[in-house]
Parts: C-alpha cells; structure tokens; sequence
C-alpha cells in the first residue's frame, strides 16, 4: 500500500516537474480550457436540481462551454512547439483560425439561446 | 293590381320576419308534412278489416293510396321522381307485382331513405321473403310454420294450437315505442323470423318468450324446431345507415281491428285485458317508423377560441376553444329541441384527443369548452351520435392545429438565466483570452 502511494506521490511530482516546464501560452489555455470545463459542469449540476424545462437554453449553455473547450485544446494543439505535425503552420494562422471558429460558434448559440 | 301586389310585397316580409323571430323554429322540415304512403294489398278487404291502423295513418296527416299488388298501373316512381314517402306492404301472399314496381324497385325505394312497413303471414311469398332478406331478416324457411307457445298465449275458444301469442316482450326503447309502450300485451299470430346477431342495424321490437318455437302445427314434429326460444324475433325494426326505417311484422292479424279490440285472458294469468296493446303498439311503432320520433338533426356547428366568437380557419396548441352545436328532433310537424345528457363530442385526430360530454341548455343547444392539446396536426370535431331508436348524427368539421409561431415562444425565462450568462462569459471569456493570449510575450 504504502509503496503504492509513494508511486501516486512519485507520478504526480514527476508531472509537476514537467508542467513548469511548459511554456505560459499554452499555460494560459489550459486555465481557459479549466474554466469553460468549470462552467459546464456547474451548469449540468444546475440542471439535474432544477429541471430541463427551457432545454434549448441549457444545451445552448452547455455546448457553448463544451465548444469552447474543444476550440481551445485545438489551438494548444497547433500552437504546441513539440507537436511536429503542425510544425509549418504559423502562429498567427493558428489564431485566426481559432478566431473564425469562435465567432461561428457564438453565433450558432446566440441563435439558439432563446 | 298594385295595392295587391303592395300588400302581397308587405305580407312577405311579415312572414319572413316571423320567421327571423322563430329563430332555430324556423328550419326547414326533413320531411313531407302530409307524407304521402302507398299501401299494397293482396285483398281489397284489408282496407276494412285493417281500417282503425289506416284510420289512425290518416288521422295524423298521412295521406293513403290503396292499391291492388296486381295493379297494371302500379309505380313508386314517375320521371325519377319518388310518388311516395312510404310503403305498406300488407300483402304476404304476392309472388309478383304490377306496373314497374318489383323486388328492386322496392330495395331502391328503401335505399332513398324513404320508410317500409312488411307484414307477412302464414303462407308468404318468396318475393317478401326476398325483400326482407335483403332488410336483415330471415322468415322461417317452412311458410307453413307458425310461432306456437304453450306458456304465453291468449286463451281463445277457436285457437287450439296455442299459436295466438301475447307478448310482452319489449326492446327497452322510449323512442321506438314511445314514453307509454304497449300497456297491454300484444297479440301476434303468425310466421317467426330471426335476425342475425352480427346485424346491430336491425332491432328485435318483440320477441317471443324463452317456451316459444316454430312449427307447423299439422305436422308431427321430429326433430328440433328451425327456431325456438328468444332467438325467435314476432317484430323486427331495421334503421339503415341512410336512415329509412322498415318494419317487419310477421303477422298481419297484429294490424287488424279484430285484434286491436280483442278482449282475451292470458293463459296462466289472472288478469284479463279488455283491449290487447296492439293499437297502442302498432300506432307508436308506426310514429316511428315514419319519423315522427326519433328523427334528429344538428345544426349550426360552431367553434372558437374563448372570448372570440369568430370562427378561425386554425388553432395554436394549447389554445382555449368553445364548441356548440343544435340538436333538434323532428315531431312529424316541428322540430322541438332535443334533450339528453348523453351528446359528445371529440377532438380527433387518428384517435381522439379530447372525448367532452355537451353540456344543453333544454333548448337544444349543446355547448363545451377545452384546451387543445399540446400537439399540432389536422383535427376534426367529431360527433358521433348513435342511439338505439333515434336517427344516428355523424358530424365532423376538420381543423387544423399550428405550433407556436418563433416569436410566440416564452422569453428570458427566469430559471434560464444561469444558461445565459454561461453563454455571455464564454463569450467575454473568448474576447479576453484572444487579448492576453495575442499580447503575451
């Protein structure tokens, strides 16, 4: 047992370690990322106590945070130096797409919100 | 010639305003107020021997023909016109008949809603047994045969076959056989019938009682009688589904004076009646059978929303609508109001939505209120009106029903809130992310 939880402590330092050395942009989504996550999971929890009577609403919500998740660990993704298959596309290019892809996106949820 | 032509001109309009007046009074009668009726006979002395039931016809306004079945000139219809509103048959024994008329041409007559009254007897033709074949009703295959009942019959000095039946028992129906009935039984002698028990078209009127059976008292019996019991019908009545009646008798003694006035003492029984109820019974069911009673007629359907008395081409779910309508029942002269608890009405669509009992106001006006439901599609209003003795009300008026409209839906909703303002700080959330993330080193 103990050994095991010395492996937990082990695994998580060792991944701590590596974190820091993560440049701080794609610190930065990762916290954006963290906070649409955050936000959806309220929202369900808010759901479950209260009903799903405008339900349009709610699943415009919840897919606006789920989208804007998605849309962030992509960016990461591009904008990731140690990714070698986005090796050629700029950072700029990357961002714009990012962009385009968000205003779709709130246009879509605008739409359905109610 | 003018002051005339003035006071014709002022007379009209007296006329039409009273009739403005009279409101639903003034509808138009379904029916000939002096319904003209061809009654065929085998023997011109059925005319006297039957006179107090054709006196009784004639009393109410029914105007009579009389003639011979073997008439050369005999015919229902002149130029596809109908001559007659009805038909008695009082002629069991005729195989043919003269003039144009024939078994089709009295299936047609029947067929164009007008009213048939048959009596058979003893010894009936084939061409009767034809006709009321084609009406639902099977005669017994031996002519020769008559109902005989040991239990139930009218005591009698020259009937010793026990084939005089008194019968008392009656379809529970007030408008088939008015608010009275029969106070008496009534006496039949004659041929048994039955009718099939899938046929909810034809009603048993009068049926013989459970010890009753079908023989030829001439000859021995050796086997089962072809029919017996209840199953044996002495009185049928068949409403079709354009709504002309016919009567089948299989006596015609029930209609004749000798039995309208016999004093008899049913077998058994204590009580002896001065009169059969055979006058009572022949002359409500005859009511019947010309529409006197029992003949209804709904109009001015009407629907729309709460508050709104115009009538729309269309309802929104869940909108709140009245429907009314007017039931009148025609009395051989007028039409009077018609009252029941019973009238309902659906909302339809595929299987009704909404099944509502009409609320009246004993003037015939039948009212209910509801909410459509939550589902859009082409409804009806269906009223389905069916009841024994009366004429049946089909009605149905079709309506569509729409889904709210885009800008008819509920906004901000306060238990939405939470959803929105997620939407809004994704938003923000995107335009300060795209800041920091663009103008950090």
């Amino acid at each position: 047992m103990a050994g095991a939880a010395g492996d937990v402590k082990a695994l998580f330092s060792s991944l701590k370690s590596a974190y820091v050395a993560t440049p701080t942009k794609l610190k930065i989504i990762d916290l954006y990322v963290f906070y649409a996550l955050c936000t959806a999971v309220i929202q369900v929890v808010y759901m479950a106590l209260v009903g799903s009577f405008p339900f349009n609403a709610f699943l415009s919500g919840f897919l606006s945070c789920v989208g804007t998740a998605v849309l962030a660990v992509c960016l990461r993704m591009q904008v990731n130096p140690k990714n070698k298959e986005f090796k050629e596309l700029s950072l700029e290019r990357a961002f714009a797409d990012f962009v385009l892809a968000n205003l779709v996106l709130h246009l879509v949820i605008m739409n359905f919100l109610g | 010639m003018a002051m005339a032509g003035r006071a014709i001109q002022v007379s009209s309009i007296i006329v039409i305003l009273l009739g403005i007046a009279s409101g639903s009074l003034s509808l138009p009668p379904d029916r000939s107020l002096h319904p003209r009726i061809l009654v065929l006979v085998d023997d011109l002395t059925v005319k006297s021997s039957h006179s107090l039931f054709f006196a009784s016809l004639a009393d109410r306004g029914y105007r009579l023909e009389f003639k011979l079945t073997s008439d050369p000139s005999l015919a229902l219809t002149s130029y596809g016109e109908y001559l007659f509103d009805g038909l008695i048959l009082f002629a069991p024994a005729a195989e043919h008949f003269g003039g144009s008329v024939d078994i089709a041409s009295i299936l047609d007559f029947v067929d164009s809603g007008r009213d048939l009254i048959l009596a058979a007897d003893v010894g009936m033709s084939e061409t009767l047994r034809t006709i009321a074949n084609e009406c639902g009703v099977e005669f017994d295959e031996d002519s020769n045969a008559v109902v005989i009942d040991h239990l139930n019959f009218a005591e009698s000095e020259t009937d010793t076959e026990h084939s005089l039946i008194a019968a008392d028992t009656f379809v529970a129906s007030s408008a088939i056989l008015g608010e009275k009935g029969a106070e008496a039984p009534v006496l039949f002698q004659g041929i048994a019938h039955s009718v099939a028990p899938a046929n909810d078209l034809v009603i048993k009127v009068l049926s013989a009682s459970a010890s009753a059976y079908s023989a030829n008292p001439e000859v021995q019996l050796n086997g089962p009688p072809s029919l017996s019991g209840t199953s044996i019908s002495l009185v049928s009545v068949l409403q079709a589904r354009n709504n002309a009646r016919v009567l089948i008798s299989g006596s015609l003694s029930l209609f004749s004076n000798k039995f309208f006035v016999f004093p008899f003492k049913k077998f058994g029984s204590s009580t002896s009646f001065q009169r059969s109820g055979n006058q009572m019974f022949a002359e409500e069911i005859s009511k019947w059978v010309f529409h006197e009673r029992g003949h209804l007629k709904a109009v001015n359907v009407h629907h729309h929303k709460v508050g709104n008395l115009e009538e729309p081409s269309m309802y929104r779910i869940t909108d709140h609508i009245e429907y009314s309508v007017e039931i009148y029942e025609w009395t051989g002269k007028t039409w009077k109001p018609y009252v029941a608890d019973d009238v309902q009405v659906q909302f339809y669509m595929m299987s009704p939505y909404i099944l509502k009992t009409l609320n009246h106001n004993g003037q015939g006006l039948y009212t209910t209120s509801f909410q459509v439901p939550d589902v859009y599609g082409v409804f009806q209003f269906k009223l389905d009106y069916n009841r024994l003795g009366y004429t049946t009300l089909a009605i149905s008026k079709q309506i569509p029903v729409r889904p709210f409209r885009h800008n008819e839906y509920e906004r901000f909703i306060p238990a939405a809130y939470p959803y929105y303002s997620s939407s809004f700080s994704m938003m923000f959330g995107f335009f300060l992310f795209g800041v920091v993330f663009l103008y950090h080193k």
